[in-house]
C-alpha cells in the first residue's frame, strides 16, 4: 500500500490541474456581429496568382467579404454633410507574396473625379485616422495611403503625418484598377505583402494591421465637383489581417498531448494493478 | 453509492449551485472564472481532508483505484472504465488544440469613454450667465456645428453618426454629460478627439478640435445649449458632498 500512497499524493494535483485547464476553456464568448458593420477584413490565402487587375475575377465570388459603414468627413474643415457612398463591401486575398483588395460601392454616375483610397497605420505607433494628424497627449505614427482616381487610371502610393504633408512617395509600389458598371464601382488595389520602403505598411500574414477607407463622388453638381479633397466619405479604423499559412505544428502538439495523457494513464493503471496484487 | 467520494461530490455540486444560482438572488452574479476558482479551492480542500490519514486515504481513494485498475470488473463498470480511459487523453488533446488554434478575432479593445482631463480643465466654471439669450445662442451654435453627429435631438443620432467608431456621445443618456462637469465638456469640445489621453484612443475619435474654429465664448454657450436641450444638468461639486 506504501507504493499506492506515494502515487495517491500526486492525484489531487493532477485533478486540480485538469479542473483549472477545463475552467480556462470556458473563456468569454466573442461579441455578436454588430449591426453597425464589420470590424475586420480578412485577406484569404489563395494558391497561384491573385486577381490584381480583374475586379470581376471568379476568385472574388469564392470568398466572404466585410462591409464597413462610411460617414461624411466632418472632422476638419472644409467639411461635408452628406456623401454619396454610405458603405463599402471589401474583399481581400493574398498568395504569400502579393495581396489584392477589392472595394465595391454604389455610385450612380461614372465621373472623371471619382476616387477611392485605403489608409494604413505604418509602424508600431498608433496614427490618427485623419491623415495621421498630431495628437496632443500621444505621440502618433505616420500613415500610408493608396489612392486611386478614375481619370488617373492608376494608384498613387502616398504618405502622411498630419494634414499639410500628404505627399506621393518616391517609390510607387501600389497598382489599382477600377471598373464602373450599373451604378457600382469595383476597384482592385494590389501590392506586394512586403516592400523595401519603410514608409509603406508591411503586411505580415497572421498579424493585425489597421485600415481605413475613403471615397469621393466626382459628379459635377452646379458646375462644381461634388466631393473633392477633404470633402469625402470616410471610415474609422478597422482591423485587417492576411490569413496565415496553415500551421501543422499544432497537430504535433495535440498528438504529443494525447500520447502523454495515455502514457500517464498506462503507468497509473499498471502501478495500481501491481499494488493490488502485491 | 456512498462514502467519502460521494460526500465530496455532493459538497462540490453544492458549492457550485450556491455560487452560480443562489448567490445571484442576493447580489451581483460572480464571473465564471471566480466560480471555478472557488470550486477548485473546495476540491483541493476535500482532497486534503480525504488524504490526511492512511485509513481516510484508503476510504477516499480506494474505490477510485479499484475502478481504474479494472480488476474483477464486469458489465457497466467495465464500460465506464474504458470510457474514462479513452476520454481523458481526448480531453487533453482537445484542450491542447483549443489553446493553440489561431484565433480569427481582432485584438480586444478597452477604451475609456471618460478619461481624466488635464489639470488645467478641472474645476472651471461657465463664465456666462444661464440666461435665455445665451442658451438660445448655444443651441443655434450646436445646430450648426454639433448636430450633424450628435443629433438635433441630442441623442447621438445625427445624419453623419452611423459611420463612426466610437459613436458620437448621446447627451440625453444619463450616463454622459449628466455625469460630467461643465469644465469637462469644455475640455472635450475645445481639444477634441486628438486631445484624449492614450486610454481614450485619440486615433479613433472624429471629434473636431474646436479651438481651431470656435472661441471659448462659443464653446461655453454650446455647453449651456447642450444641457438645456438634452434636459440634463451638469454635475457640480455641491451635489457630490
Amino acid at each position: 500500500m506504501l507504493n499506492g500512497i506515494t502515487l495517491l499524493r500526486t492525484i489531487p494535483a493532477f485533478l486540480l490541474l485538469g479542473l483549472v485547464t477545463a475552467a480556462n476553456g470556458f473563456g468569454s464568448e466573442p461579441p455578436p456581429p454588430e449591426e453597425t458593420g464589420s470590424v475586420s477584413l480578412r485577406l484569404y490565402q489563395v494558391d497561384g496568382s491573385v486577381p490584381t487587375d480583374d475586379p470581376n475575377s471568379s476568385v472574388w465570388s469564392s470568398i466572404e467579404g466585410s462591409e464597413f459603414k462610411l460617414a461624411p468627413q466632418v472632422h476638419w474643415p472644409p467639411r461635408i454633410q452628406d456623401v454619396t457612398v454610405k458603405s463599402v463591401k471589401v474583399k481581400g486575398v493574398h498568395n504569400g507574396q502579393e495581396l489584392a483588395i477589392l472595394v465595391e460601392y454604389n455610385d450612380p454616375t461614372e465621373d472623371a473625379a471619382d476616387g477611392a483610397a485605403l489608409e494604413f497605420m505604418v509602424g508600431d505607433k498608433q496614427a490618427h485616422f485623419a491623415h495621421g494628424q498630431e495628437m496632443l497627449q500621444v505621440e502618433g505614427g505616420p500613415v500610408n495611403i493608396w489612392y486611386w482616381k478614375k481619370e488617373a487610371g492608376k494608384a498613387l502610393d502616398m504618405s502622411a503625418k498630419g494634414f499639410d504633408n500628404l505627399r506621393p512617395q518616391e517609390k510607387q509600389d501600389v497598382q489599382a484598377k477600377g471598373v464602373w458598371e450599373n451604378g457600382t464601382w469595383k476597384v482592385v488595389f494590389s501590392r506586394s505583402l512586403k516592400t523595401e520602403d519603410d514608409q509603406d505598411v508591411q503586411i505580415e500574414p497572421g498579424e493585425w494591421r489597421s485600415v481605413a477607407f475613403a471615397f469621393w463622388d466626382g459628379a459635377i453638381v452646379d458646375g462644381l465637383v461634388k466631393e473633392k479633397g477633404s470633402q469625402k466619405a470616410v471610415s474609422s479604423w478597422w482591423y485587417i489581417r492576411a490569413e496565415p499559412s496553415a500551421d501543422n505544428s499544432i497537430y504535433v502538439w495535440v498528438i504529443l498531448g494525447l500520447g502523454l495523457a495515455a502514457a500517464f494513464e498506462l503507468v497509473i493503471v499498471r502501478k495500481l494493478r501491481k499494488g493490488q496484487s502485491a | 453509492m456512498k462514502g467519502p467520494i460521494f460526500s465530496g461530490a455532493i459538497i462540490l455540486v453544492g458549492v457550485f449551485v450556491f455560487l452560480k444560482f443562489l448567490l445571484p438572488l442576493f447580489t451581483a452574479p460572480l464571473p465564471a472564472s471566480l466560480i471555478y476558482l472557488y470550486v477548485a479551492l473546495a476540491l483541493s480542500g476535500i482532497m486534503i481532508y480525504g488524504t490526511m490519514s492512511a485509513p481516510s486515504l484508503e476510504a477516499f481513494m480506494g474505490p477510485i483505484f479499484r475502478f481504474l485498475s479494472g480488476k474483477g470488473q464486469t458489465g457497466p463498470a467495465q464500460t465506464a472504465r474504458l470510457a474514462v480511459l479513452v476520454l481523458f487523453p481526448l480531453l487533453v488533446g482537445w484542450q491542447t488544440y483549443t489553446k493553440l488554434a489561431p484565433s480569427d478575432l481582432p485584438p480586444a479593445e478597452n477604451r475609456t469613454i471618460h478619461p481624466a482631463p488635464p489639470g488645467e480643465f478641472v474645476g472651471l466654471s461657465n463664465p456666462y450667465p444661464k440666461v435665455p439669450e445665451n442658451i438660445m445662442m448655444g443651441k443655434g451654435l450646436y445646430a450648426a456645428y454639433c448636430s450633424p453627429c450628435h443629433g438635433a435631438n441630442f441623442d447621438g443620432k445625427g445624419p453623419a453618426a452611423p459611420g463612426f467608431n466610437p459613436p458620437p456621445a448621446n447627451f440625453s443618456d444619463p450616463g454622459t454629460i449628466a455625469q460630467l462637469q461643465e469644465s469637462y465638456l469644455f475640455w472635450r469640445i475645445k481639444k477634441g478627439g486628438v486631445g484624449l489621453p492614450v486610454e481614450g484612443m485619440p486615433w479613433k475619435s472624429a471629434m473636431p478640435r474646436w479651438e481651431v474654429e470656435l472661441s471659448d465664448e462659443f464653446i461655453w454657450k454650446i455647453i449651456m445649449g447642450e444641457y438645456d436641450g438634452a434636459g440634463q444638468s451638469p454635475r457640480t461639486w455641491e451635489e457630490e458632498e
